[in-house]
């Protein structure tokens, strides 16, 4: 086990650039998810740490080591892929083998037949066998160990390419999005069982996924990664609660944040479609800027205090609660809310509602994405009417 | 069963029905039945009846004659010398020329730029006639103005004569006279075998190396596997199995098919002191020219025994061995 620094790593096929001067230090026994949409470069980073693509510029640490110019075989780490890659001839207790063959045995030790003749071959190959049993043992799939991949189910595979990747005792782990082929049941169960996994070994995993629900559930820190770049690196309830730019704040959390268009004042007042939202940011510019708001922090108001209003357009029922859309005229985009599962009866399509929001949870982005801090609530001025 | 279960009401009606269905089944299939037969099976079947008589074309009559058409096949030292050239044809061309292939097939996939190019430079034999080719390859053995002699008497009176006995023996006594030479006769087909079927293996395997996973490679990686040797065993041998299976089995049949050679280099007697005498050369000899339809068509039979035995072999190994289903 062992730490990991990725230090300004910048990858390039031929003019695109992929990867933008990363950085990005994991501690010993850390579980950091990358998460960001499609070709944002996540597997790419996970292969230069892997050592199986080489970076046009930066270094890779483990263990506070360079592994500059060592190849992935000598690098002592695990992988699983997202196609599980198993080898297709061997069994499952074969495929689970074959990190410890290789690297424990030498050439003559692992011809099929002549091996098991050759000295000192017969006692390893027994020790091989247990760690395999215990590997399996770990992962509940000791039944399977004589079966093929090709008979097993996506869930099974998975489970084997995770053994194979957790029979060594590797200075990292490396996964990239394994739960992808699993359906939406499997990959909520598998989810929880890697995480637990990772606490028993108290091992270091990179997490590779574009789901930002498991980035949410498992990990230790999220890093979201757009264009090439890490845009932040925090505890996932920093990374949702206080995300630093507003592309962050877009891509964590489901239901999407609510973005809304105001306007800042000279003396950073902040309005909503002309109305003053009773928010004061310090030291902003004045122009326009974004206001996010989560769907948890809009609550159905009554009367005409409600700084939004509209109209139920669609609505969401998740069961436990729902989610309603709101057409707010003038705004030009529908307004997510959540709502608790009572509230139905209030919410019927068409509905007028007036909708307020909590001042503590709203996120304040200038115009360039970036974040405003240091948001203070005003005493609720006169309402200016035009 | 059927008297404990009340018949549904419309089973009435399914006789007649069932058998217009069957009526139709039929008569839609045969055509394809029939021309399957006539001219498939019905061949198969008239050789085999003919193999155990006397008939010859022309004559009005035959008698049967029982089995001693294959007791002629397994006494006669004629058929004798006809097994051991075609099996060591077979074992030497089929080998190597699956070797060879793969080992061009691997190479050239390691390639960027002039895979192409080598492609089909190492195709092109498979495409050449190979009768017109053997007349070149003739022109080229010839014992006195050929060019392998003539490249080889290059090397007399040169420090290699020291390093290989072969030349020392030759420029000597002279080189070989290598169609003429019951030594060399068999060797030199196997080699144009080979020249000229390889590139057609190459080919197949190029075809199955593009299914290899390249994930596969990286995980052969990551796990430890350093050497190509080592990655080619885990991963790219494997993937090769079915690829393998059927080209051996083509390069089989290809190989006991061999016969283009040794009627242009030999057009009476397969070779000196029959050493090439193939079995398709002999099945020609002896049912086209000398019109023993009897012998021929026995040849023929043990022909198609060889050739049913491998494709079974394949099946076999396709079905148990290397699909990992
Ligand atoms: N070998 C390559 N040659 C050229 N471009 C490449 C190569 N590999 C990746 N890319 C490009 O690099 C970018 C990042 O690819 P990468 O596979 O890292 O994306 P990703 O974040 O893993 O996406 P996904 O979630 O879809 O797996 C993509 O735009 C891709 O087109
Ligand atoms: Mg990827």
């Amino acid at each position: 086990m062992a730490g990991l620094s990725i230090d300004k790593i910048t990858k390039r096929f031929g003019e695109t650039e992929v990867l933008r001067q990363v950085s990005l230090d994991i501690a010993d026994g850390e579980f950091v998810s990358l998460v960001g949409p499609s070709g944002c470069g996540k597997s790419t980073l996970l292969r230069i740490v892997a050592g199986l693509e080489t970076q046009c510029a930066g270094d890779i640490r483990i263990g506070g080591q360079s592994v500059a110019g060592l190849r992935a075989a000598d690098r002592n780490l695990s992988m699983v892929f997202q196609s599980y890659a198993l080898y297709p001839h061997l069994s499952v207790g074969q495929n689970i083998a074959v990190p410890l063959r290789m690297r424990r045995l030498r050439g003559m030790q692992r011809l099929p037949v002549l091996g098991r003749f050759m000295p000192g071959a017969r006692a390893l190959a027994r020790d091989i066998d247990q760690e395999v049993d215990r590997a399996a043992q770990m992962l509940e799939i000791g039944h399977l160990l004589h079966r093929k991949p090709g008979q097993l189910s996506g869930g099974q595979r998975q489970r084997v390419a995770l053994g194979r990747a957790l029979v060594r005792d590797p200075a990292a782990f490396l996964l990239d999005e394994p739960l992808s082929n699993l359906d939406a049941k499997l990959r909520v169960q598998t989810r929880t069982e890697i995480a637990e996994l990772h606490r028993r070994l108290a091992a270091t995993f990179i997490y590779v996924t574009h789901d930002q629900v498991e980035a949410m559930t498992m990990s230790d820190r999220i890093a979201v990664m757009m264009g090439g770049r890490i845009l932040q690196c925090a505890a996932p309830h920093v990374v949702y609660d206080d995300p630093d730019t507003i592309e962050v704040a877009e891509f964590i959390g489901s239901p999407k944040i609510n973005i809304l268009p105001v306007e800042l004042d000279g003396d950073g007042r902040v309005s909503l479609l002309d109305r003053d939202l009773g928010l004061v940011a310090r030291n902003a510019p004045r122009g326009g800027a974004s206001l996010g708001l989560r769907p948890e922090a809009l609550r159905l108001a009554s009367g005409g205090d409600a700084p939004l209003r509209g109209h139920v357009a669609h609505i969401e029922n998740l069961g436990s609660e729902l989610f309603a859309q709101v057409e707010v005229p003038g705004l030009g985009r529908r307004v997510t809310l959540r709502a608790a599962a009572q509230q139905r009866a209030a919410l019927g399509l068409g509905t007028p509602v007036g909708l307020s929001f909590d001042r503590e949870l709203a996120l304040l982005f200038d115009a360039s994405g970036a974040r405003l801090r240091g948001i203070t609530r005003a005493a609720p001025a006169r309402v200016e009417v035009a | 069963m059927v008297a404990t279960h009340p018949a549904p009401p419309h089973v009435a009606a399914a006789p007649d029905h069932v058998a217009r269905r069957h009526r139709t089944a039929w008569v839609l299939t045969a055509p394809a039945l029939v021309l399957m037969i006539v001219i498939l099976l019905a061949p198969v079947v008239i050789a085999t009846a003919l193999s155990f008589s006397n008939y010859s074309l022309g004559n009005s009559g035959f008698d049967w004659v029982g089995a001693r058409n294959y007791e002629k096949l397994f006494t006669r030292s004629t058929y004798a010398k006809m097994f051991i050239a075609t099996l060591t044809y077979v074992a030497t061309v089929v080998p190597i020329s699956v070797g060879l292939g793969l080992g061009a097939a691997l190479l050239i996939n390691t390639l960027g730029r002039f895979r192409e190019v080598y492609k089909t430079i190492y195709f092109l034999p498979v495409m050449a006639t190979l009768l017109a080719m053997a007349i070149a390859w003739e022109f080229m053995l010839h014992p006195s103005i050929g060019m392998i002699n003539r490249t080889l008497e290059m090397g007399c009176g040169t420090v290699l004569e020291r390093l290989w006995p072969f030349l020392s023996t030759g420029c000597a006594d002279g080189f070989p006279v290598w169609l003429g030479d019951k030594r060399y006769a068999i060797w030199v087909i196997c080699f144009i075998g080979i020249w000229q079927g390889f590139g057609f293996n190459m080919v197949l395997y190029l075809a199955g190396l593009t299914a290899v996973h390249r994930e596969l490679y990286h995980a052969a990686e990551i796990d430890g596997a350093k050497s190509g040797w080592d990655r080619f065993r885990l991963v790219t041998w494997p993937a090769l199995g079915p690829t393998t299976v059927f080209v051996v089995t083509i390069s089989c049949i290809r190989a006991f098919q061999v016969f283009d050679t040794v009627e242009a280099f030999w057009p009476q007697g397969g070779g000196p002191n029959k050493s090439t005498y193939v079995m398709m050369f002999a099945i020609f000899e002896k049912g086209v020219q000398q019109n023993l339809i009897g012998i021929g068509s026995a040849i023929t039979v043990l022909f198609l025994i060889f050739v049913m035995f491998l494709t079974l072999i394949q099946r076999w190994l396709v079905e148990r061995k290397v699909h990992y289903g």
